[in-house]
């Protein structure tokens, strides 16, 4: 049984404008123990989804979904109760901004023994030894010092390495990471990035990454989704997407990537915006921005097909009427 | 003599704290001199003098006029004045009141307590109703709770002190007697009052009906003195609040699967409070303006009365050394709001 059991989830959000569909039928499925990555432009619905999974969206957002699983139990019908039993616990979440995520009036210790004592119990002491052990499992020198210490008297970097200490300190059976090298030094971000995936596979813990940088995730993921305009327009093992991309945005964003053009000044780019809520298009969702858009896909919205994988990993999909190097990605029968 | 390579800031450098306060205490000095040149000179040009005042209706001759007020040194140049009001305060006097002729001081300290008693419970009238209030606004953004407690606040502020004291008179004292109308307690009580504090001398005095009778008195003038600072915190709070709910930690919060009772309470709270005790520490410099026209209103016999008759005798003498001790305790409230910043904030904490 999958960790994980995701299908067509659909959030929207009812503004002053009208109904935006943030995320529209999104499958996914996460077993134990396994990495997925997910990427995307800003505004893609990366964030939305895993939020939606947190029970943490605000109260204007509506979820739907036709299967909506985690661990065998049904999401949409557990109790506020029962869900933040599972949130924080078996489900646990690092975001983006460290030192706007940790709460500023209260100290390090105060805010790991919090996570600790929600889900855990345990005596006093016990906790603070717990904390102890944590912080010096992510990493940070001197741990028993650092539990007094404000989130303004420590480095980004160490921030977030508490934030991964709070959010492994039940241990989660699914981490959540939205962007979590974002806000940091670049030099820091390997090291982080190293720790989530040391923590992942020491602890056996399926782990979900949300990047827009896609080399992160070549490294890191051995299945990869990409999303787009709430969309999933692409999924499969890494290698083989990121080896020969089916879908042209796919395709777009790995030519944006630095590394495959040195010794240029322009990098190309993908021209325009992911459309917000009054410039959704007829048809495709991309092929305004599409280099290989033609008539069909101006005409009505491609659907997720399976299509021919490469390896033996896992099948691929794809949502797009045209596949980039059709010749060598047979539309599976 | 100072010495080359050494570190004579040490001592300061080591006592932030310390070196905080000092810094804000030598501030007060260049403040309260120009209260003085302000308070003297505002004072002075309120048309008339305390001798015509003092002859009545009736009035007396040009030469007695004029005797009186050499005798009262009000004769002399402005400037003259002044500089002896001031050479006075040096010595820790504020002179005399001219119609009582007992020290400023001594008048002041003696009726200070009243206009204490009666601003502290209004505070904490404010700050335990407004708080909770602004609170339950906040997260019930949109509903009727919500509309209710501001549209009520709203109108508290907007409503004249003067005016909404008068309509709680005319209900509660006129209509339903249910609150004496005015004072601090009925003359068929008389209890020694060491402390001043009418609450406390007369649990003091063993009188069970006399303490009664002291809260019933100090019911009506609290409530009013507590409606514009109430209103300004409750709405200060739900801007907090509702700041403080769209911020990354309570998502974090939540990440952990806390309550939302707790997140409320211990996260969001904690960091809404900063600007709510910038506000609370400004509505006590406030409470002394509304305290004048509160204690007129009820003939409470506290300071703002005290004011409220000098200007109308022009006692020059208590007006001045009354708005000087009012202003020094308001700049000593705003010093220690300053100080309570850092238990509330730790950034401020060790920044200093």
């Amino acid at each position: 049984m999958a960790l994980l059991d995701i299908e067509q989830l659909s959030v929207s959000f009812d503004t002053d404008e009208g109904t935006f569909p943030a995320v529209s039928d999104l499958s996914l499925t996460l077993e134990e123990g396994e990495v997925l990555g997910i990427v995307g432009e800003s505004g893609s619905g990366k964030s939305v989804t895993m939020l939606a999974m947190m029970g943490l969206l605000p109260f204007n957002a509506r979820v739907k979904a036709s299967r909506f699983h985690f661990a065998g139990q049904d999401m949409q019908t557990l109790s506020d109760r029962a869900r933040r039993r599972l949130t924080g616990n078996d489900i646990a979440m690092i975001f983006q901004e460290p030192s706007t995520s940790l709460n500023p009036s209260f100290t390090i210790g105060f805010q790991l023994l919090e996570a600790i004592k929600a889900h855990e119990g345990g005596g006093r002491r016990q906790r603070r030894e717990r904390a102890i052990e944590l912080l010096d499992q992510v990493g940070i020198p001197a741990p028993a010092k650092r539990l007094s210490d404000y989130p303004h008297q420590l480095s980004g970097g160490m921030n977030q390495r508490v934030m991964i200490a709070m959010a492994i300190a039940c241990n989660p059976r699914l981490l959540i990471a939205d962007e979590p090298t974002t806000a940091l030094d670049v030099t820091i971000q390997a090291q982080i990035l190293d720790l989530l995936l040391r923590l992942q596979e020491e602890r056996g813990m399926g782990m979900i990454l949300i990047t827009h940088d896609m080399g992160v995730v070549a490294g890191a993921a051995k299945r990869v989704a990409v999303m787009y305009a709430g969309q999933l327009m692409e999924t499969g093992t890494s290698h083989d997407v990121f080896r020969e991309p089916a879908h042209p945005y796919t395709g777009a964003l790995l030519n944006a990537l630095p590394e495959r053009h040195p010794g240029t000044t322009r990098l190309p780019t993908i021209p325009g915006v992911v459309p917000g809520i009054n410039d959704r298009p007829q048809g495709c969702l991309f092929h305004p921005r599409c280099a290989h858009a033609q008539k069909d896909c101006r005409a009505s919205r491609p659907a997720l097909e399976a299509i021919h994988a490469e390896t033996g990993l896992g099948t691929r999909h794809v949502r797009c009427y045209h596949p980039l190097n059709e010749e060598v990605l047979e539309i599976a029968p | 003599m100072l010495l080359a390579g050494t570190d004579y800031t040490f001592a300061v450098a080591e006592t932030p704290m310390l070196s905080f306060v000092f810094r804000k205490l030598l501030m007060l000095i260049p403040t309260l001199l120009g209260i003085t040149l302000v308070t003297f000179t505002l004072v002075h040009l309120i048309p008339g003098d305390p001798v015509a005042i003092m002859a009545g209706e009736r009035g007396i001759s040009a030469e007695r006029h004029a005797e009186v007020m050499a005798e009262l040194g009000l004769d002399r140049p402005m400037w003259e004045q002044y500089l002896s009001f001031l050479g006075n305060l040096a010595h820790g006097d504020l002179g005399h009141s001219l119609i009582s002729s007992n020290p400023v001081l001594d008048e002041f300290m003696s009726l200070f307590p009243a206009t204490l008693e009666l601003g502290f419970c209004a505070m904490l009238l404010a700050v335990c109703l407004g708080i909770p209030l602004g609170v339950i606004a906040g997260i019930k953004r949109g509903s009727i709770i919500d509309h209710t407690v501001m549209g009520t606040s709203l109108t508290g502020y907007s409503m004249p002190i003067f005016w909404w004291g008068l309509l709680l008179i005319i209900f509660f004292s006129g209509i339903l007697g249910w609150t004496p109308v005015s004072g601090r307690l009925s003359s068929s009580y008389w209890i020694d009052t060491p402390t001043g504090f009418m609450l406390i001398d007369t649990l003091l005095s063993g009188e069970p009906g006399a303490f009664v009778d002291a809260l019933q008195h100090l019911i009506l003038p609290t409530v009013v003195l507590a409606t514009i600072p109430l209103a300004v915190i409750a709405r200060m709070t739900r801007s907090s609040i509702l700041e403080v709910l769209g911020e990354d930690y309570i998502r974090t919060a939540r990440a952990k699967g806390l309550s939302p009772w707790r997140i409320i309470a211990i996260h969001a709270l904690r960091n809404a409070m900063i600007p709510v005790t910038t506000v609370i520490g400004l509505q006590i410099g406030l409470l002394f303006s509304g305290a004048i026209l509160t204690e007129t209103i009820f003939s409470w016999p506290g300071i703002g009365k005290w004011l409220i008759d000098a200007v109308g005798r022009r006692d020059y003498p208590s007006l001045q050394g009354g708005i000087l001790l009012i202003a020094l305790i308001v700049m000593m409230v705003n010093l220690i709001v300053d100080l309570l910043y850092g238990l509330i904030n730790p950034r401020i904490r060790n920044s200093r």
